[in-house]
């Protein structure tokens, strides 16, 4: 892996370094609002460990995976979850 | 860490399985080998640190070391189940320790489920093992000694803290001038993070907590107040404070759903809150086999939690009668001896850590205190006014609790809500159930198709 490349949040694209997690590299980038939930409220990172489960997006197509515990990857996907709907390519 | 390694030491078969990408977990996390800069830590922590790690690092190759794997539910005949990536696998050993540590609480207020406010230990792990500032300009709110050390830390890495409130001042643990003493070491590295905030200037705000975060789709300012004892806002003390990052922490309880889950008999922390295993000396619950070890056995720090490991290794390595014989107690003084000390010390931290209940008068009606499924402290309130006083019950009826973070969040909150309500806390733990993490369906599909076959 390259140490330095690019991931797509929201379709903009976003600098990010071998071993970060895909929230570290969306906050470095300055994002913080990472989904909008049912009753429309705006969430993003709040434990950073991973058990609050807040900081879920859809990566690659597959919906609600911790951006917190989640290591980036060349050329990874990232959206925003939006209520129920959650980016699922599968 | 210190748990594997004594078991290896006396010939046991070790499986560590660690949520984590790799050793470390919480207080010693490792960032990724790959992402430069550096941890912000006083040295005398990096050394232990580093200690630790080389330590388990040598016998790291005779342990089956699980990473990024997680125990979704245990049971009482002794199976533990575990999801590791899209696969499930149920293991039967001879004697589990649990040691799953402990979690950030926070005291709700309006606005704090806006993307910017964090736990402050969350905001510390960014910093540590991501090396990014969790946030340029940040207002680092709580109790006891952590907002200090992360407003230090985020001081050092070069972001901008605009005020650390502190509810109540460190100098509470001058009312333990022995235990100070005892851990004289661990107090001047905590004096030199308080000279980091001092001399860059930080105004610190004694007795101010959160009472709103303003933004629109994001973190704006905090307007924070001070409060008395009886969780009442002094008029006249508001003050609005940008940020782009507001760092909360109002203590720890220990995650404790998997040892309640094998039957293990629990009580209440009076002090803290949350519920303990009742263990023994060597961490032995109720349960046979059954071993609690560290912070998840009792919030004592990172180096009680060290000898606590060494401790109920080496008695979950042996039958229960070598474990109550004189030869184990000689073999293991010195570090009994090491764990009475560092805990001597954690008295004094401890203390500080209290909050008197009428602080969660802070929480007003209109704010969430179950995130995951959007519950206003208005619900808990009807509910328990309506007689559903227990965790379980308020559960069923407002469905605080069942959403996706299994009441980690919240639950802490809405037992301090009902013990001001009904002046009582809930005598019982929300009874844990499988799965305690989520788990994707098709990892225990696979489970059963391949036990089918």
């Amino acid at each position: 892996m390259p140490s330095e490349f690019q991931i797509t949040f929201e379709g903009r694209s976003i600098a990010a370094r071998e071993g970060q997690s895909v929230a570290a590299a969306l906050i470095a980038a300055g994002e913080r609002c990472l989904r909008i939930d049912e009753a429309g409220n705006p969430k993003g990172a709040v434990c950073g460990i991973g058990f609050c489960w807040e900081c879920r997006c859809s990566i690659d197509g597959v919906p609600d995976i911790r951006a917190c515990m989640t290591p980036v990857r060349p050329g990874m996907i990232v959206r925003r979850q939006r209520g129920l709907d959650g980016c699922n390519d599968r | 860490m210190a748990a594997a390694i004594e078991g290896v030491r006396r010939g046991c078969r070790v499986t560590v399985i660690d949520e984590g990408p790799r050793p470390g977990g919480q207080i010693y996390r490792q960032a990724h080998p790959a992402l430069p800069g550096e941890e912000f830590a006083e040295p005398a922590e990096l050394d232990r640190k580093h200690r630790l790690l080389s330590a388990f690092q040598a016998v790291v190759e005779r342990i089956d070391y699980r990473a990024e794997a997680t125990v979704y539910a245990v049971f009482p005949n002794g199976e533990i189940h575990l999801a590791q990536g899209d696969r499930t696998e149920v293991l039967r050993p001879d004697a589990m320790i649990v040691a799953t540590g402990v979690r950030e609480q926070a005291i709700p207020f309006p606005g704090w489920t806006l993307p910017g406010v964090m736990f402050a230990g969350g905001a510390q792990s960014l910093l540590k093992a991501q090396r990014v500032l969790p946030g340029r300009n940040a207002v680092v709110a709580g109790c006891g000694p952590l907002p200090l050390v992360v407003a230090a830390q985020m001081l050092r890495a070069g972001g901008r803290v605009a005020a650390v409130a502190s509810l109540r001042s460190l100098r509470t643990m001058l009312r333990h001038p022995r235990s100070l003493w005892r851990g004289r070491s661990i107090l001047l590295e905590g004096l030199r993070y308080e000279r980091t905030v001092r001399r860059a200037g930080v105004p610190e705000l004694m007795g101010y907590v959160p009472v709103r975060a303003i933004g629109g789709e994001r973190l704006e300012a905090v307007a924070l107040a001070r409060v008395d004892r009886e969780g009442r806002v002094v008029p006249g003390t508001e003050r609005r404070i940008a940020c782009d990052l507001l760092a909360i922490n109002y203590g720890f309880v220990a995650n404790s759903e998997l040892v309640a889950m094998s039957g293990a008999e629990m009580r209440r922390d009076p002090l803290i809150g949350g519920w303990l295993p009742v263990t023994d000396d060597y961490g032995r619950t109720s349960v046979p086999g059954v071993f609690a070890a560290g912070d998840g056995a009792g919030l004592r720090g990172a180096l009680v939690a060290e000898c606590d490991g060494t401790i109920v290794g080496a008695a979950a390595s042996l039958s229960p009668t070598a474990v109550d014989g004189a030869a184990l107690r000689a073999e293991l003084a010195e570090t009994i001896a090491r764990r009475a000390r560092h805990l001597d010390f954690q008295q004094a931290v401890r203390a500080t850590l209290r909050l008197p209940i009428g602080i969660w008068r802070l929480v007003t009606d209109d704010t969430i205190v179950c995130r995951c499924e959007n519950v206003h402290s208005s619900e808990i309130r009807e509910a328990l006014e309506s007689g559903h006083r227990s965790l379980n019950a308020l559960k069923r009826n407002v469905r605080s609790g069942m959403g996706w973070c299994g009441g980690r969040t919240c639950l802490h909150a809405i037992a301090s809500l009902a013990e001001l309500a009904t002046g009582e806390a809930p005598s019982e733990m929300m009874t844990p159930r499988p799965m305690v993490r989520p788990v994707p369906f098709a990892a225990i599909a696979r489970q059963k198709k391949a036990a089918a076959e």
